[in-house]
Protein backbone atom coordinates (compact mmCIF):
# COMPACT_ATOMS: atom_id res chain seq x y z
CA UNK A 1 0.00 0.00 0.00
CA UNK A 2 1.42 3.29 -1.02
CA UNK A 3 1.78 6.16 1.42
CA UNK A 4 1.09 9.42 -0.35
CA UNK A 5 4.18 11.59 -0.69
CA UNK A 6 2.21 14.80 -0.23
CA UNK A 7 4.88 17.09 -1.59
CA UNK A 8 5.51 15.11 -4.77
CA UNK A 9 1.97 15.36 -6.11
CA UNK A 10 1.23 18.83 -7.44
CA UNK A 11 -1.65 20.88 -6.10
CA UNK A 12 -3.26 20.84 -9.53
CA UNK A 13 -4.39 17.26 -9.14
CA UNK A 14 -7.84 16.75 -7.75
CA UNK A 15 -7.62 13.06 -7.05
CA UNK A 16 -8.09 11.79 -3.56
CA UNK A 17 -7.72 8.04 -3.69
CA UNK A 18 -8.37 4.92 -5.73
CA UNK A 19 -9.38 1.36 -4.85
CA UNK A 20 -9.32 -1.76 -6.98
CA UNK A 21 -11.25 -4.85 -5.89
CA UNK A 22 -11.46 -8.26 -7.48
CA UNK A 23 -14.57 -10.39 -7.69
CA UNK A 24 -14.15 -11.87 -4.22
CA UNK A 25 -13.80 -8.52 -2.52
CA UNK A 26 -10.05 -8.65 -2.02
CA UNK A 27 -8.62 -5.16 -2.35
CA UNK A 28 -5.93 -5.55 -4.97
CA UNK A 29 -4.66 -2.03 -4.83
CA UNK A 30 -5.22 1.09 -2.78
CA UNK A 31 -3.65 4.28 -4.07
CA UNK A 32 -3.89 7.51 -2.10
CA UNK A 33 -3.02 11.01 -3.22
CA UNK A 34 -4.66 13.24 -0.66
CA UNK A 35 -6.55 11.92 2.34
CA UNK A 36 -6.05 14.00 5.45
CA UNK A 37 -8.85 12.46 7.48
CA UNK A 38 -9.34 8.72 7.72
CA UNK A 39 -11.72 7.48 10.36
CA UNK A 40 -11.46 3.70 9.99
CA UNK A 41 -8.55 1.31 9.80
CA UNK A 42 -7.38 0.29 6.34
CA UNK A 43 -9.08 -3.12 6.35
CA UNK A 44 -12.39 -1.81 7.65
CA UNK A 45 -12.30 1.00 5.16
CA UNK A 46 -11.87 -1.43 2.29
CA UNK A 47 -14.53 -3.81 3.52
CA UNK A 48 -16.94 -0.92 3.91
CA UNK A 49 -16.19 0.28 0.39
CA UNK A 50 -16.75 -3.15 -1.13
CA UNK A 51 -20.00 -3.62 0.76
CA UNK A 52 -21.20 -0.21 -0.38
CA UNK A 53 -20.47 -0.99 -4.04
CA UNK A 54 -22.21 -4.33 -3.82
CA UNK A 55 -25.33 -2.86 -2.23
CA UNK A 56 -25.48 0.12 -4.57
CA UNK A 57 -25.27 -2.07 -7.64
CA UNK A 58 -28.06 -4.25 -6.37
CA UNK A 59 -30.17 -1.24 -5.44
CA UNK A 60 -29.79 0.44 -8.81
CA UNK A 61 -30.67 -2.76 -10.62
CA UNK A 62 -33.81 -3.25 -8.54
CA UNK A 63 -34.99 0.35 -8.93
CA UNK A 64 -34.53 0.39 -12.69
CA UNK A 65 -37.81 1.56 -14.21
CA UNK A 66 -37.11 0.30 -17.74
CA UNK A 67 -34.87 -2.76 -17.52
CA UNK A 68 -36.28 -6.16 -16.78
CA UNK A 69 -33.26 -7.92 -15.33
CA UNK A 70 -33.42 -9.17 -11.79
CA UNK A 71 -29.79 -8.29 -11.14
CA UNK A 72 -28.00 -11.53 -10.30
CA UNK A 73 -25.98 -11.22 -7.18
CA UNK A 74 -22.28 -10.82 -7.79
CA UNK A 75 -22.26 -11.84 -11.45
CA UNK A 76 -20.23 -9.52 -13.63
CA UNK A 77 -21.89 -8.08 -16.70
CA UNK A 78 -20.65 -6.87 -20.05
CA UNK A 79 -20.26 -3.13 -20.41
CA UNK A 80 -23.55 -1.58 -21.31
CA UNK A 81 -25.64 -4.50 -20.23
CA UNK A 82 -27.66 -4.55 -17.08
CA UNK A 83 -27.94 -1.50 -14.89
CA UNK A 84 -25.08 -0.22 -12.81
CA UNK A 85 -24.41 3.08 -11.14
CA UNK A 86 -21.32 4.95 -12.23
CA UNK A 87 -20.84 7.80 -9.81
CA UNK A 88 -22.19 9.63 -6.81
CA UNK A 89 -21.39 13.08 -5.59
CA UNK A 90 -21.46 14.86 -2.24
CA UNK A 91 -20.55 18.41 -1.37
CA UNK A 92 -16.95 17.45 -0.64
CA UNK A 93 -16.09 14.61 -3.02
CA UNK A 94 -17.19 12.58 -6.02
CA UNK A 95 -16.91 8.82 -6.23
CA UNK A 96 -16.71 7.19 -9.69
CA UNK A 97 -17.01 3.47 -10.23
CA UNK A 98 -16.46 1.02 -13.03
CA UNK A 99 -16.83 -2.74 -13.16
CA UNK A 100 -15.14 -4.74 -15.89
CA UNK A 101 -16.57 -7.94 -17.37
CA UNK A 102 -14.00 -9.90 -15.37
CA UNK A 103 -15.43 -8.63 -12.10
CA UNK A 104 -12.69 -6.13 -11.35
CA UNK A 105 -14.08 -3.02 -9.64
CA UNK A 106 -12.28 0.29 -9.92
CA UNK A 107 -13.27 3.14 -7.61
CA UNK A 108 -11.94 6.65 -7.96
CA UNK A 109 -12.55 9.28 -5.28
CA UNK A 110 -11.95 12.82 -6.52
CA UNK A 111 -12.77 16.43 -5.96
CA UNK A 112 -16.45 17.16 -6.53
CA UNK A 113 -15.79 19.54 -9.43
CA UNK A 114 -14.31 16.78 -11.56
CA UNK A 115 -15.97 16.03 -14.88
CA UNK A 116 -17.35 12.62 -15.79
CA UNK A 117 -14.67 10.03 -15.30
CA UNK A 118 -15.99 7.01 -17.18
CA UNK A 119 -13.51 7.40 -20.02
CA UNK A 120 -10.70 7.92 -17.57
CA UNK A 121 -11.62 4.75 -15.71
CA UNK A 122 -11.65 2.79 -18.97
CA UNK A 123 -8.25 4.17 -19.83
CA UNK A 124 -6.87 3.30 -16.41
CA UNK A 125 -8.11 -0.25 -16.79
CA UNK A 126 -7.03 -1.00 -20.34
CA UNK A 127 -3.86 1.02 -20.71
CA UNK A 128 -2.41 1.06 -17.23
CA UNK A 129 -3.72 -1.94 -15.31
CA UNK A 130 -3.67 -4.45 -18.18
CA UNK A 131 -0.38 -3.22 -19.58
CA UNK A 132 1.63 -2.98 -16.40
CA UNK A 133 0.05 -5.42 -13.98
CA UNK A 134 -1.60 -8.21 -15.94
CA UNK A 135 1.33 -8.43 -18.33
CA UNK A 136 3.92 -8.20 -15.62
CA UNK A 137 5.75 -11.54 -15.48
CA UNK A 138 6.20 -11.23 -11.73
CA UNK A 139 2.54 -10.79 -10.87
CA UNK A 140 0.31 -13.68 -9.79
CA UNK A 141 -3.34 -12.92 -10.57
CA UNK A 142 -5.84 -12.13 -7.81
CA UNK A 143 -3.25 -11.02 -5.29
CA UNK A 144 -2.68 -7.50 -3.97
CA UNK A 145 0.00 -5.71 -5.94
CA UNK A 146 2.02 -2.54 -5.86
CA UNK A 147 4.06 -2.53 -9.07
CA UNK A 148 6.41 0.37 -9.62
CA UNK A 149 5.51 0.85 -13.28
CA UNK A 150 1.80 0.83 -12.50
CA UNK A 151 2.22 3.49 -9.81
CA UNK A 152 4.35 5.70 -12.00
CA UNK A 153 2.07 5.53 -14.97
CA UNK A 154 -1.02 6.07 -12.88
CA UNK A 155 0.47 9.17 -11.27
CA UNK A 156 1.46 10.53 -14.68
CA UNK A 157 -1.97 9.87 -16.11
CA UNK A 158 -4.01 11.46 -13.33
CA UNK A 159 -2.01 14.66 -13.67
CA UNK A 160 -3.57 15.06 -17.11
CA UNK A 161 -7.14 14.73 -15.85
CA UNK A 162 -9.08 17.90 -15.27
CA UNK B 1 -5.17 2.75 -27.88
CA UNK B 2 -5.86 -0.32 -29.92
CA UNK B 3 -3.50 -3.26 -29.93
CA UNK B 4 -3.44 -6.25 -32.18
CA UNK B 5 -4.64 -9.47 -30.62
CA UNK B 6 -1.57 -11.28 -31.91
CA UNK B 7 0.75 -8.95 -30.02
CA UNK B 8 -0.99 -9.52 -26.73
CA UNK B 9 -1.06 -13.25 -27.42
CA UNK B 10 2.66 -13.48 -28.00
CA UNK B 11 3.37 -11.50 -24.84
CA UNK B 12 1.15 -13.81 -22.81
CA UNK B 13 2.55 -16.98 -24.37
CA UNK B 14 6.06 -15.94 -23.54
CA UNK B 15 5.15 -15.26 -19.91
CA UNK B 16 3.38 -18.56 -19.57
CA UNK B 17 6.18 -20.47 -21.33
CA UNK B 18 8.75 -19.36 -18.83
CA UNK B 19 6.42 -19.78 -15.89
CA UNK B 20 5.43 -23.32 -16.88
CA UNK B 21 8.92 -24.58 -17.59
CA UNK B 22 10.54 -22.91 -14.62
CA UNK B 23 7.98 -23.60 -11.93
CA UNK B 24 5.71 -26.40 -13.02
CA UNK B 25 7.70 -28.80 -15.17
CA UNK B 26 11.25 -28.49 -13.83
CA UNK B 27 11.13 -26.62 -10.55
CA UNK B 28 14.36 -28.18 -9.28
CA UNK B 29 16.39 -27.98 -12.47
CA UNK B 30 16.52 -24.44 -13.82
CA UNK B 31 19.24 -25.30 -16.35
CA UNK B 32 17.06 -27.96 -17.92
CA UNK B 33 14.15 -25.53 -18.19
CA UNK B 34 16.51 -23.00 -19.75
CA UNK B 35 17.75 -25.46 -22.34
CA UNK B 36 14.23 -26.57 -23.23
CA UNK B 37 13.03 -23.00 -23.75
CA UNK B 38 16.16 -22.22 -25.77
CA UNK B 39 15.51 -25.27 -27.94
CA UNK B 40 12.01 -24.05 -28.72
CA UNK B 41 13.47 -20.69 -29.66
CA UNK B 42 16.01 -22.46 -31.85
CA UNK B 43 13.31 -24.15 -33.92
CA UNK B 44 11.38 -20.92 -34.28
CA UNK B 45 14.53 -19.06 -35.29
CA UNK B 46 15.31 -21.64 -37.97
CA UNK B 47 11.89 -21.29 -39.53
CA UNK B 48 11.65 -17.52 -39.24
CA UNK B 49 15.05 -17.15 -40.89
CA UNK B 50 13.81 -19.16 -43.86
CA UNK B 51 10.77 -16.97 -44.16
CA UNK B 52 12.46 -13.60 -43.91
CA UNK B 53 15.24 -14.32 -46.41
CA UNK B 54 13.22 -15.81 -49.23
CA UNK B 55 14.17 -13.10 -51.72
CA UNK B 56 17.73 -12.44 -50.66
CA UNK B 57 20.97 -13.96 -51.94
CA UNK B 58 23.29 -15.86 -49.58
CA UNK B 59 25.29 -13.90 -47.03
CA UNK B 60 28.91 -13.12 -47.84
CA UNK B 61 30.33 -13.50 -44.37
CA UNK B 62 29.46 -13.74 -40.69
CA UNK B 63 29.29 -10.00 -40.22
CA UNK B 64 26.63 -9.61 -42.90
CA UNK B 65 24.53 -12.33 -41.31
CA UNK B 66 24.79 -10.65 -37.90
CA UNK B 67 23.90 -7.29 -39.39
CA UNK B 68 20.84 -8.83 -40.98
CA UNK B 69 19.79 -10.15 -37.57
CA UNK B 70 20.27 -6.72 -36.02
CA UNK B 71 18.32 -4.84 -38.63
CA UNK B 72 15.73 -6.77 -40.59
CA UNK B 73 15.19 -9.85 -38.43
CA UNK B 74 14.82 -7.92 -35.17
CA UNK B 75 12.58 -5.37 -36.88
CA UNK B 76 10.29 -8.12 -38.14
CA UNK B 77 10.04 -9.93 -34.83
CA UNK B 78 10.21 -7.10 -32.27
CA UNK B 79 9.31 -4.08 -34.42
CA UNK B 80 12.56 -2.27 -33.73
CA UNK B 81 16.22 -2.67 -34.57
CA UNK B 82 19.08 -3.59 -32.29
CA UNK B 83 20.45 -0.35 -30.87
CA UNK B 84 24.11 -1.18 -30.61
CA UNK B 85 26.40 -3.81 -32.13
CA UNK B 86 29.93 -4.33 -30.85
CA UNK B 87 32.52 -6.86 -31.94
CA UNK B 88 36.04 -7.81 -31.05
CA UNK B 89 36.71 -9.05 -34.58
CA UNK B 90 37.61 -12.45 -33.21
CA UNK B 91 34.17 -13.99 -33.45
CA UNK B 92 32.42 -12.40 -30.48
CA UNK B 93 29.54 -9.99 -31.09
CA UNK B 94 27.49 -8.10 -28.54
CA UNK B 95 23.98 -7.05 -29.62
CA UNK B 96 22.46 -4.47 -27.31
CA UNK B 97 18.79 -3.59 -27.18
CA UNK B 98 18.03 -0.60 -24.98
CA UNK B 99 14.33 -1.29 -24.71
CA UNK B 100 13.67 -4.96 -25.21
CA UNK B 101 10.02 -5.47 -25.91
CA UNK B 102 9.43 -8.38 -23.56
CA UNK B 103 11.08 -6.65 -20.63
CA UNK B 104 9.27 -3.33 -20.78
CA UNK B 105 6.54 -4.46 -18.41
CA UNK B 106 8.80 -6.04 -15.87
CA UNK B 107 8.42 -4.31 -12.56
CA UNK B 108 8.87 -5.18 -8.93
CA UNK B 109 6.64 -4.13 -6.09
CA UNK B 110 7.25 -0.60 -4.99
CA UNK B 111 9.17 -0.52 -1.72
CA UNK B 112 7.08 0.35 1.33
CA UNK B 113 7.78 3.76 2.80
CA UNK B 114 11.33 4.00 4.06
CA UNK B 115 13.57 6.89 4.96
CA UNK B 116 15.82 8.52 2.37
CA UNK B 117 19.10 6.77 3.18
CA UNK B 118 17.86 3.22 2.99
CA UNK B 119 15.79 3.71 -0.14
CA UNK B 120 18.80 3.92 -2.46
CA UNK B 121 20.18 0.62 -1.14
CA UNK B 122 16.73 -0.90 -1.40
CA UNK B 123 16.58 0.31 -5.00
CA UNK B 124 19.88 -1.33 -5.82
CA UNK B 125 18.86 -4.59 -4.21
CA UNK B 126 15.57 -4.40 -6.08
CA UNK B 127 17.19 -3.88 -9.44
CA UNK B 128 19.63 -6.73 -8.79
CA UNK B 129 16.72 -9.06 -8.10
CA UNK B 130 14.87 -7.79 -11.15
CA UNK B 131 17.88 -8.48 -13.38
CA UNK B 132 18.13 -12.01 -12.08
CA UNK B 133 14.46 -12.77 -12.61
CA UNK B 134 14.51 -11.16 -16.04
CA UNK B 135 17.24 -13.51 -17.24
CA UNK B 136 14.72 -16.33 -17.54
CA UNK B 137 12.73 -14.40 -20.11
CA UNK B 138 15.74 -14.09 -22.38
CA UNK B 139 16.29 -17.80 -23.08
CA UNK B 140 13.78 -17.78 -25.92
CA UNK B 141 15.33 -14.81 -27.78
CA UNK B 142 18.76 -16.43 -27.38
CA UNK B 143 17.44 -19.54 -29.10
CA UNK B 144 15.87 -17.35 -31.75
CA UNK B 145 19.19 -15.76 -32.63
CA UNK B 146 21.02 -19.07 -32.53
CA UNK B 147 18.44 -20.74 -34.81
CA UNK B 148 18.52 -17.93 -37.33
CA UNK B 149 22.32 -17.84 -37.47
CA UNK B 150 22.59 -21.61 -37.74
CA UNK B 151 20.32 -21.53 -40.73
CA UNK B 152 22.58 -18.92 -42.34
CA UNK B 153 25.51 -21.24 -41.88
CA UNK B 154 27.07 -19.52 -38.86
CA UNK B 155 27.48 -21.99 -35.97
CA UNK B 156 27.44 -20.10 -32.70
CA UNK B 157 26.52 -19.96 -29.03
CA UNK B 158 24.34 -17.19 -27.67
CA UNK B 159 23.93 -15.94 -24.11
CA UNK B 160 22.17 -12.94 -22.65
CA UNK B 161 22.57 -10.59 -19.77
CA UNK B 162 20.48 -7.85 -18.24
CA UNK B 163 22.21 -4.78 -16.89
CA UNK B 164 19.36 -2.35 -16.36
CA UNK B 165 15.75 -3.03 -17.21
CA UNK B 166 14.53 -2.79 -19.91
CA UNK B 167 17.90 -2.84 -21.64
CA UNK B 168 19.59 -6.15 -22.31
CA UNK B 169 22.41 -7.50 -24.41
CA UNK B 170 22.95 -10.75 -26.30
CA UNK B 171 26.47 -12.15 -26.69
CA UNK B 172 27.11 -14.25 -29.78
CA UNK B 173 30.23 -16.42 -29.90
CA UNK B 174 30.99 -17.90 -33.26
CA UNK B 175 32.31 -21.45 -33.21
CA UNK B 176 34.96 -22.76 -35.55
Amino acid sequence: MLQAPGGAVGSSTRMRCMYMFNRQGVCLHYHVWLRPVSVLSRQEDQKLMFGLLFSLKLFTAKMDPVGGSKGQLGAAQLQGQGCSFHSFQTNTYKLSFMETPTGLKIVLVTDSKMSDLREALKYIYSNIYVEYVVKNPLYTPDTPFKCELFNQNLDNYVKTLS
Amino acid sequence: MAREVAESCIDSINLELVHTYATRLHPTKPELAARRIEAIGFQVGLQLAERYTKERPRFGDHLEAIKFICKDFWAEVFKKQIDNLKTNHRGVFVLQDNRFRWLTRFSLDAPTSGNGTSSSEANQANSARASQAAGQYLYFPCGLIRGALTNFGVPCAVSAEVSALPACSFIVRIKG
